[in-house]
């Protein structure tokens, strides 16, 4: 149930942030949201692209969380979350880079410079991760 | 002030006003209150959104370097920092936002500012646009600096690291070419995506032969990007100092005009370490700023 509620929250910011899989926005317009919780799981059932696309696993999250405490020296028990704003928890942009070099290691990406760029939070890292690793 | 305004306007050599704060020597609480009061409240939550108090503090002199050190060149006498507006252009470069009142003439000061937590700096000029960059020496990159470089610099700049045998000096050679282009990007002033750091090198001409690294005056800096010809990227020139024995500061200056020959100007640099509202003490010329690279003079 986690899962759908997140995937319903982040809906609304998935047409701005999904602009480079055409793909995917066609396959979101197809598919009409009945208000009711109930009957929108089977939808999302049959849209197996859907689902993973709405919001990054948690695994990835907490993996995005690991590298940033490790580039910017945070004791483990820091509350990093997928709301954290890099630079709020002190990253510079040399930390931002470097931070970005560490996730293409783990998960075997090549993030462009200029999507780099636009990576504000962990969230945002996360959802961008999972983006690359489907392709 | 006014004679920086005058004199700007009366010559050809750039001038530029350094101006820095050192979060650990601000240390007065009721003072750091005050700097709180001459920030609007965006302002205030933008502060206070940091971890811990030490990011907020840096991110408190940050802005309070900004108003304060404008506040500063104003023409018509005393201008409240607490005035000034701010906005961002199209590509989210920070800019004055001027009152236009009936014949207000805003002054053409450009600035940009940079800061690291143990060091504020705020660059300004009349006109030419100015990026600046500030890093401590001793900054040390997680990944390799070879593997990071190959990944995001160019490819002269990777054989420039790699020709540094010592990998100290190497390291140090690494923070000063990042201050170096994050000062041109930010001179710029398009944002980042527009000028990835692979797109353009940073070149070095170092004068001694056996000298790898930038750490003299006659040590020339240029910009090429790989997809314009030379002589346009003549529009920039570079100054890289040591800060105090602990910074590097990187600053990119548009070029006005060439002195005969397509020959720069030596930049004019005058710098002052401030406690803002407190006080101010002229440090260039001294051994707290010394010019490592790019063509300077200071006074």
């Amino acid at each position: 149930m986690a899962s759908i509620t997140r995937a319903s929250v982040s809906m609304p910011s998935l047409s701005t942030s999904v602009n480079q899989s055409q793909r995917r926005i066609s396959v979101m317009n197809s598919v009409s949201f009945p208000v009711s919780g109930r009957s929108m799981i089977p939808s999302l059932r049959l849209q197996r692209g859907l689902q993973v696309c709405c919001a990054a696993k948690q695994e990835t999250v907490d993996k995005v969380v690991a590298i940033v405490k490790k580039q910017l020296a945070l004791p483990a028990d820091a509350a990093v979350t997928g709301e954290s704003k890099f630079a709020a928890l002190g990253a510079d942009s040399l930390d931002t880079v470097e931070i970005v070099m560490g996730l293409e290691e783990e998960f075997d990406i090549t993030v462009e410079e200029e999507s780099a760029q636009s990576i504000t939070t962990v969230q945002e890292a996360a959802d961008m991760i999972e983006k690359l690793v489907e392709k | 002030m006014l004679s920086f305004l005058r004199r700007s306007m009366l010559t050809r050599e750039p001038e530029t006003h350094l101006w820095y704060v050192v979060p650990d020597e601000v240390k007065s609480a009721p003072l750091l209150s005050k700097y709180m009061e001459l920030l609007p409240q965006s302002e205030r939550d933008h502060v206070l959104g940091f971890r811990g108090d030490q990011l907020q503090k840096s991110a408190l002199l940050a802005r309070t370097l900004v108003r304060t050190t404008i506040a500063r060149y104003q023409v018509d006498g005393h201008l409240d920092p607490r005035s000034l507006r701010f906005k961002r252009n199209i590509h989210g470069k920070p800019e004055v936002e001027w009152e236009t009142k009936d014949g207000f003439c805003p002054p053409p000061l450009q600035f940009n500012i940079s800061h690291t937590s143990s060091l504020v700096a705020c660059g300004v000029t009349m006109n030419s646009l100015i990026g600046i960059d500030v890093e401590e020496k001793r900054r040390r990159t997680k990944n390799n600096i070879l593997a990071f470089a190959k990944r995001y610099f160019t490819a002269h700049e990777v054989e420039h690291l790699n020709a540094i045998p010592d990998s100290e000096l190497q390291q140090q050679e690494f923070i000063k070419l990042w201050t170096l282009k994050e000062a041109y990007v930010k001179a710029l002033g398009k944002g980042f995506s527009s000028s990835p750091f692979n797109t353009f090198t940073i070149r070095v001409n170092t004068a001694a032969q056996e000298s790898f690294c930038l750490n003299q005056a006659s040590s020339g800096i240029a910009v090429e990007t790989l997809d314009s010809p030379q002589n346009l990227t003549n529009n920039w020139q570079f100054a890289l100092l040591e800060l105090m024995g602990s910074h590097y500061v990187a600053i990119c200056l548009e070029r006005q005009e060439t002195g005969g020959a397509g020959k720069a100007f030596p930049i004019k640099l005058t710098a002052r370490k401030t406690i803002p509202s407190v006080e101010d003490e002229l440090v260039s010329g001294t051994n707290a700023v010394v010019t490592i690279g790019g063509s300077v003079t200071q006074f």
